[in-house]
Protein backbone atom coordinates (compact mmCIF):
# COMPACT_ATOMS: atom_id res chain seq x y z
CA UNK A 1 0.00 0.00 0.00
CA UNK A 2 1.30 3.52 -0.65
CA UNK A 3 1.77 6.05 1.72
CA UNK A 4 0.43 9.26 1.80
CA UNK A 5 3.68 11.05 0.06
CA UNK A 6 3.78 8.24 -2.81
CA UNK A 7 0.10 9.54 -3.38
CA UNK A 8 1.23 12.80 -3.73
CA UNK A 9 4.08 12.19 -5.93
CA UNK A 10 1.58 10.68 -8.52
CA UNK A 11 0.96 13.00 -11.33
CA UNK A 12 -2.48 14.21 -11.92
CA UNK A 13 -4.20 12.39 -14.52
CA UNK A 14 -5.78 14.67 -16.50
CA UNK A 15 -8.48 13.25 -18.99
CA UNK A 16 -12.11 14.25 -20.12
CA UNK A 17 -14.43 12.86 -22.38
CA UNK A 18 -14.66 13.18 -25.48
CA UNK A 19 -18.08 14.91 -24.97
CA UNK A 20 -19.70 14.44 -28.31
CA UNK A 21 -22.52 16.66 -29.50
CA UNK A 22 -24.53 16.59 -32.10
CA UNK A 23 -26.69 20.27 -32.78
CA UNK A 24 -28.30 22.06 -35.60
CA UNK A 25 -25.81 24.86 -37.22
CA UNK A 26 -27.31 27.59 -35.25
CA UNK A 27 -25.22 30.51 -34.07
CA UNK A 28 -26.84 30.94 -30.79
CA UNK A 29 -25.46 27.88 -29.91
CA UNK A 30 -21.60 28.52 -30.38
CA UNK A 31 -21.51 30.02 -26.95
CA UNK A 32 -23.27 27.28 -25.42
CA UNK A 33 -20.20 24.67 -26.50
CA UNK A 34 -17.93 27.47 -25.87
CA UNK A 35 -19.06 27.30 -22.12
CA UNK A 36 -18.86 23.59 -22.24
CA UNK A 37 -15.68 23.21 -23.78
CA UNK A 38 -14.36 26.42 -20.88
CA UNK A 39 -15.80 23.85 -18.09
CA UNK A 40 -14.30 21.07 -19.47
CA UNK A 41 -10.63 22.44 -19.48
CA UNK A 42 -11.04 24.61 -16.20
CA UNK A 43 -12.55 21.09 -14.21
CA UNK A 44 -8.96 19.45 -15.86
CA UNK A 45 -6.80 22.38 -14.22
CA UNK A 46 -6.01 23.83 -17.14
CA UNK A 47 -4.84 27.91 -16.96
CA UNK A 48 -6.87 30.81 -17.67
CA UNK A 49 -4.82 31.60 -20.90
CA UNK A 50 -5.22 28.12 -22.25
CA UNK A 51 -9.05 28.27 -20.85
CA UNK A 52 -9.48 31.12 -23.79
CA UNK A 53 -7.16 29.20 -26.03
CA UNK A 54 -9.83 26.26 -26.26
CA UNK A 55 -12.93 29.17 -25.97
CA UNK A 56 -11.43 30.72 -29.50
CA UNK A 57 -10.14 26.98 -30.89
CA UNK A 58 -13.56 26.25 -30.36
CA UNK A 59 -15.26 29.12 -31.38
CA UNK A 60 -13.34 29.01 -35.12
CA UNK A 61 -14.45 25.58 -35.67
CA UNK A 62 -18.00 25.91 -35.07
CA UNK A 63 -17.69 29.02 -37.24
CA UNK A 64 -16.46 27.44 -39.76
CA UNK A 65 -18.42 24.60 -40.04
CA UNK A 66 -21.71 27.09 -39.93
CA UNK A 67 -20.41 29.52 -42.54
CA UNK A 68 -18.95 26.78 -44.69
CA UNK A 69 -21.31 23.70 -44.21
CA UNK A 70 -23.94 23.05 -45.92
CA UNK A 71 -26.67 24.06 -42.66
CA UNK A 72 -27.32 20.33 -41.96
CA UNK A 73 -26.17 19.34 -38.38
CA UNK A 74 -22.63 19.53 -36.75
CA UNK A 75 -21.18 16.46 -34.55
CA UNK A 76 -18.79 18.22 -32.39
CA UNK A 77 -15.69 16.42 -29.95
CA UNK A 78 -14.50 17.71 -26.96
CA UNK A 79 -11.22 15.83 -25.58
CA UNK A 80 -9.14 16.95 -22.38
CA UNK A 81 -5.89 14.06 -23.16
CA UNK A 82 -3.77 14.75 -20.30
CA UNK A 83 -1.33 17.39 -22.44
CA UNK A 84 -3.66 17.65 -25.30
CA UNK A 85 -7.12 19.65 -25.48
CA UNK A 86 -8.58 18.46 -28.73
CA UNK A 87 -11.69 20.31 -30.76
CA UNK A 88 -12.76 17.92 -33.63
CA UNK A 89 -15.69 19.00 -35.55
CA UNK A 90 -17.89 17.84 -39.05
CA UNK A 91 -20.69 18.38 -41.10
CA UNK A 92 -21.86 18.33 -44.44
CA UNK A 93 -20.82 20.82 -47.07
CA UNK A 94 -21.32 21.86 -50.77
CA UNK A 95 -18.69 23.42 -52.87
CA UNK A 96 -16.22 24.18 -50.23
CA UNK A 97 -13.91 26.82 -50.97
CA UNK A 98 -10.59 26.90 -49.19
CA UNK A 99 -9.16 30.17 -50.42
CA UNK A 100 -12.68 32.16 -49.11
CA UNK A 101 -10.97 35.30 -47.52
CA UNK A 102 -13.00 34.73 -44.15
CA UNK A 103 -11.60 31.00 -43.87
CA UNK A 104 -8.16 32.37 -43.98
CA UNK A 105 -9.17 34.46 -40.90
CA UNK A 106 -10.23 31.76 -38.97
CA UNK A 107 -7.06 29.68 -39.64
CA UNK A 108 -5.05 32.56 -38.76
CA UNK A 109 -6.78 32.36 -35.22
CA UNK A 110 -6.39 29.09 -35.23
CA UNK A 111 -2.64 28.60 -36.36
CA UNK A 112 -2.01 30.85 -33.08
CA UNK A 113 -3.85 29.19 -30.55
CA UNK A 114 -3.18 25.94 -31.89
CA UNK A 115 -0.22 23.23 -31.54
CA UNK A 116 -1.89 21.72 -35.16
CA UNK A 117 -4.74 21.99 -36.78
CA UNK A 118 -6.55 20.77 -40.20
CA UNK A 119 -9.83 21.68 -42.44
CA UNK A 120 -10.20 18.86 -44.84
CA UNK A 121 -13.17 17.73 -47.18
CA UNK A 122 -13.70 14.31 -47.95
CA UNK A 123 -16.43 13.38 -50.50
CA UNK A 124 -19.53 16.07 -48.81
CA UNK A 125 -18.28 15.93 -45.64
CA UNK A 126 -16.16 19.06 -43.98
CA UNK A 127 -13.93 18.08 -41.21
CA UNK A 128 -12.19 20.68 -38.67
CA UNK A 129 -9.29 18.99 -35.88
CA UNK A 130 -8.04 21.83 -34.14
CA UNK A 131 -5.30 20.48 -30.77
CA UNK A 132 -4.31 22.83 -28.60
CA UNK A 133 -1.35 21.85 -26.48
CA UNK A 134 -1.45 22.28 -22.05
CA UNK A 135 1.11 22.15 -19.57
CA UNK A 136 2.10 18.97 -19.14
CA UNK A 137 -0.47 17.48 -15.57
CA UNK A 138 2.65 16.54 -13.54
CA UNK A 139 3.38 20.34 -13.82
CA UNK A 140 0.08 21.42 -12.17
CA UNK B 1 -31.32 52.20 -25.58
CA UNK B 2 -30.45 48.65 -25.57
CA UNK B 3 -30.98 45.95 -28.28
CA UNK B 4 -30.56 42.35 -27.60
CA UNK B 5 -31.61 40.91 -30.87
CA UNK B 6 -29.92 37.91 -32.69
CA UNK B 7 -28.08 36.71 -29.29
CA UNK B 8 -26.42 37.65 -26.23
CA UNK B 9 -25.00 40.63 -27.18
CA UNK B 10 -26.63 43.69 -26.86
CA UNK B 11 -25.44 47.11 -27.21
CA UNK B 12 -26.42 50.78 -25.29
CA UNK B 13 -25.74 54.22 -27.08
CA UNK B 14 -24.32 56.61 -24.21
CA UNK B 15 -24.31 60.14 -24.12
CA UNK B 16 -21.41 60.81 -26.31
CA UNK B 17 -22.98 58.98 -28.36
CA UNK B 18 -20.68 55.63 -28.39
CA UNK B 19 -21.82 52.06 -28.81
CA UNK B 20 -21.30 50.42 -25.60
CA UNK B 21 -21.11 46.73 -26.14
CA UNK B 22 -21.78 44.19 -23.93
CA UNK B 23 -21.18 40.34 -24.19
CA UNK B 24 -19.23 38.33 -26.66
CA UNK B 25 -18.79 39.68 -30.40
CA UNK B 26 -18.99 36.45 -32.24
CA UNK B 27 -21.09 34.26 -35.16
CA UNK B 28 -24.08 35.55 -32.66
CA UNK B 29 -23.61 38.48 -31.47
CA UNK B 30 -22.01 40.56 -34.33
CA UNK B 31 -25.54 40.87 -36.71
CA UNK B 32 -26.59 42.76 -33.38
CA UNK B 33 -23.18 45.20 -33.18
CA UNK B 34 -23.43 45.61 -36.94
CA UNK B 35 -26.93 46.87 -36.64
CA UNK B 36 -26.32 49.37 -34.32
CA UNK B 37 -23.18 50.43 -36.58
CA UNK B 38 -25.16 50.89 -39.68
CA UNK B 39 -27.35 53.56 -38.06
CA UNK B 40 -24.31 55.39 -37.36
CA UNK B 41 -24.15 59.12 -38.88
CA UNK B 42 -22.22 59.40 -41.65
CA UNK B 43 -18.88 61.35 -41.56
CA UNK B 44 -18.74 60.96 -37.67
CA UNK B 45 -15.97 58.50 -35.95
CA UNK B 46 -17.93 54.92 -34.76
CA UNK B 47 -16.88 54.86 -31.16
CA UNK B 48 -17.36 51.39 -29.86
CA UNK B 49 -16.75 51.11 -25.64
CA UNK B 50 -15.70 47.66 -25.27
CA UNK B 51 -14.99 47.66 -21.48
CA UNK B 52 -17.58 44.84 -21.18
CA UNK B 53 -16.61 42.54 -23.91
CA UNK B 54 -14.54 39.35 -22.99
CA UNK B 55 -14.46 37.31 -25.78
CA UNK B 56 -14.43 38.26 -29.60
CA UNK B 57 -13.73 35.15 -32.41
CA UNK B 58 -12.59 35.99 -36.15
CA UNK B 59 -16.42 36.46 -37.20
CA UNK B 60 -16.75 39.43 -34.88
CA UNK B 61 -13.58 41.10 -35.68
CA UNK B 62 -14.88 41.20 -39.43
CA UNK B 63 -17.65 42.72 -38.00
CA UNK B 64 -15.54 45.60 -36.40
CA UNK B 65 -13.39 45.61 -40.13
CA UNK B 66 -16.48 45.93 -41.79
CA UNK B 67 -17.01 48.87 -39.51
CA UNK B 68 -14.19 50.54 -40.22
CA UNK B 69 -14.07 50.32 -43.82
CA UNK B 70 -17.81 51.72 -43.70
CA UNK B 71 -16.26 54.64 -41.50
CA UNK B 72 -13.34 55.12 -44.25
CA UNK B 73 -15.60 55.44 -46.99
CA UNK B 74 -16.90 58.26 -45.24
CA UNK B 75 -13.38 59.89 -44.15
CA UNK B 76 -13.65 58.90 -40.60
CA UNK B 77 -12.51 56.18 -38.49
CA UNK B 78 -13.62 53.67 -36.19
CA UNK B 79 -12.08 54.47 -32.47
CA UNK B 80 -12.22 51.62 -29.90
CA UNK B 81 -12.47 52.78 -26.30
CA UNK B 82 -11.41 50.51 -23.23
CA UNK B 83 -9.94 47.48 -25.13
CA UNK B 84 -9.50 44.44 -23.15
CA UNK B 85 -7.59 41.62 -23.11
CA UNK B 86 -9.25 39.14 -25.49
CA UNK B 87 -9.80 41.76 -28.24
CA UNK B 88 -6.37 43.34 -27.96
CA UNK B 89 -4.92 39.72 -28.64
CA UNK B 90 -7.74 39.64 -31.51
CA UNK B 91 -6.12 42.38 -33.42
CA UNK B 92 -2.40 41.63 -32.22
CA UNK B 93 -3.12 37.92 -33.95
CA UNK B 94 -4.17 39.36 -37.10
CA UNK B 95 -2.31 42.56 -37.46
CA UNK B 96 -5.61 44.17 -37.73
CA UNK B 97 -4.87 46.90 -35.02
CA UNK B 98 -3.79 49.63 -37.16
CA UNK B 99 -7.57 49.49 -38.89
CA UNK B 100 -8.84 51.25 -35.74
CA UNK B 101 -8.33 54.62 -33.42
CA UNK B 102 -7.76 52.43 -30.34
CA UNK B 103 -7.81 54.67 -26.64
CA UNK B 104 -5.15 53.85 -24.49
Amino acid sequence: MKDARELHREPAVRQSGPVELRMPADPDLVSAVRLTASGIASAGKCTIAEIEDVKLAVSEVLLTMIEHGSGQGLSVSLELMDSKFTVCGSTETGTFDHDHPDLALSETVLAEVCAEHSIDVAGSELHIRAVIELRRSDEC
Amino acid sequence: MTDQRGGPLSVDVDMTGAFVVHGDIDIAGGPTLERYVGRSQDGLPIVLDLHDVEFIDSSGLRTLLAAARRARQHDTHVRLRNVGAAVRRMLEITGTAQQFEIEE
